[in-house]
């Protein structure tokens, strides 16, 4: 089937979306060049900054996120694929107002490449960065294999709970020990009924049968997951919470941070029952969930699905996580 | 034979040349398991070489190199910018200000490059990445007489066997990795890229 897009030409896309989003909320963001989407007020900043890259294509992320308590810079590559290690490094050295900057890097191969080089011509210069790596997909890969774990919809509550931290004014050290602990806890699930078409080449990114799901399938089809024939909600939540209850052991009792995060062509009544599901499932398991989201924060274009996330929470991330923030698509 | 301005300015466009006529090739490959976009992206790494070597000046070979090498890193398009440019770059660091390569001192150049590519990735033989490729083409090249041509065919022809090989692997990085046992019967794309890069600066 042809792909049916609003779109341009295929080569401009990157900017046009990114010249788009600055100009929805020019109060929050510009445009800079290199791609960069930096937020208004990080002149005036005198803390620990946020600096993430990744490709475009996954909207609202990740420059979404860009603004006040969460990310400061975010470096745009071409869709699905990672910037290079100059922009990065133009965006490490705009951020740091002296105190140092996080750079969160998602774990796909382009992006880690690209983070190791950049690291590389940090530790060059002798600029105070700590690369901290989201890397939470329980399907293809087991918990002591993180490495292999590909990085989905987490990097998000990474984002605020690190940007909240750094808000507190706390050192680069403290918010990067933060976000780890806040990573090394967490746990996503990705779920798909539909693949979703590349929007420059117009390629399939899975093809998934008629009355088919997979469950694994990770940011752009890349499958690794189990497929199987499509399942109602309530079981699909059953299967999901279970398995990212198992990985990240957690138990009766304990406080978690729940995140139902449409990939793009699922509709929030479908992430609704879900979350509904995933409720009642927790409740009977004496299993509390203390923060929530149910939305869209992370696309992969009309990819049909959603992703589960799962955090375990204590009082300083919970904190960190309800305080103020304001950027294009997550405001507190 | 020594490798000068003139000598490197055309074995580049040759390499261009080869990767601009096997782009949809590598493309194709490619669109099985991974983008489908490796061919658009050495299309637009070899224009930039071509375009670099055709205003080559005053340059030294370290700095012409090690700036080619940053400027395919930045080309957008996936890992292929970083890891040629990588590749590339990593050649340039063992020279100083030489004018002419001799065959030890292009032994000395692919070890460099090849030790800055471990540096960055973790993929070894039988990964089905381009380090299948390039892995067998530094070793072969190092073994080889020390003649430049010897040297140079030495590592056209390991890079290429290398590159067959990844036929029958299974892909552990990148996105083809989960893709696991479906992958074996098709070529890696990065691997035929690296080989048709040594191809053309052979003039093979």
């Amino acid at each position: 089937m042809k792909m049916k897009k609003f779109i341009n030409n295929p080569e401009n896309l990157t900017m046009e979306l990114l010249e788009g989003l600055t100009a929805a909320n020019r109060d929050l963001v510009s445009l800079w060049p290199g791609r960069l989407v930096v937020n208004n007020k990080l002149a005036k900043a005198r803390r620990v900054t946020i600096v993430t890259q990744g490709g475009a294509g996954h909207e609202p992320a990740l420059s979404g996120f860009v603004g006040e308590g969460m990310v400061d810079v975010s470096v745009v590559g071409d869709i699905f694929a990672a910037p290079g290690p100059q922009s990065c490094m133009d965006a490490i050295k705009l951020a740091d107002k002296g105190q140092g900057v996080l750079y969160v890097v998602l774990n796909h191969a382009g992006d880690m490449l690209t983070g190791n080089l950049t690291m590389k011509k940090v530790a060059q210069e002798g600029l105070h960065v700590i690369k901290v790596i989201t890397q939470e997909d329980v399907a293809n890969a087991p918990r002591e294999q993180a490495d292999d774990r590909r990085g989905l919809v987490g990097c998000i509550p990474v984002y605020k709970v690190a940007g909240a931290a750094a808000a507190e004014g706390k050192s680069l050290e403290e918010v990067a020990a933060i976000a780890q602990r806040f990573a090394d806890n967490m746990a996503t699930l990705a779920v798909a009924v539909r693949g979703a078409t590349h929007p420059s080449t117009g390629s399939m990114l899975a093809d998934l049968g008629e009355n088919e799901m997979e469950i694994g399938m990770g940011q752009h089809g890349e499958g690794g997951g189990g497929r199987g024939p499509m399942k109602s909600a309530d079981e699909t939540a059953a299967i999901m919470v279970n398995a990212l209850l198992k990985d990240l052991s957690i138990q009766n009792g304990e406080k978690i941070m729940l995140i139902l995060n449409g990939t793009g062509a699922t509709t929030l009544m479908e992430l609704f029952i879900i979350y509904r599901a995933c409720e009642k499932l927790l409740r009977d398991k004496n299993i509390e969930i203390v923060a929530n989201y149910v939305g869209e924060l992370l696309t992969v274009q009309e990819q049909a699905g959603f992703q589960m996330f799962m955090a375990r929470m204590d009082d300083e991330l919970l904190r960190l996580w309800n305080s103020p923030c304001n950027t294009p698509y997550f405001k507190r | 034979m020594l490798l000068d301005q003139p000598r490197l300015t055309s074995m580049l466009l040759d390499t261009s040349r080869l990767w601009l006529e096997n782009a949809q090739v590598l493309s194709e490959i490619d669109s099985r398991f991974g983008d489908g976009d490796h061919g658009v992206t050495i299309s637009k790494i070899a224009r930039l070489i071509a375009s670099s070597a055709e205003s080559w000046k005053a340059e030294s070979l370290k700095a012409f190199i090690t700036d080619l090498g940053s400027a395919i890193m930045e080309i957008g398009g996936g890992s292929a910018g970083p890891l040629y440019g990588t590749m590339i770059g990593g050649l340039a660091e063992a020279l100083t200000d030489e004018k002419e390569i001799d065959a030890p001192l292009l032994k000395k150049m692919l070890t460099a490059s090849l030790a800055e590519m471990c540096s960055i990735t973790k993929a070894r033989v039988g990964d089905k990445t381009m380090m299948d490729a390039l892995i067998p083409a530094v070793e072969a090249a190092t073994a080889a007489g020390d003649e430049v041509e010897l040297v140079l065919a030495a590592a056209a022809s390991g890079a290429a066997g290398g590159a067959e090989v990844t036929r029958s692997q299974i892909s552990r990085f990148g996105r083809a990795r989960s893709y696991g046992e479906q992958t074996i019967g098709t070529q890696d794309a990065g691997a035929l890229s690296t080989a048709l890069f040594f191809q053309g600066l052979a003039g093979a």
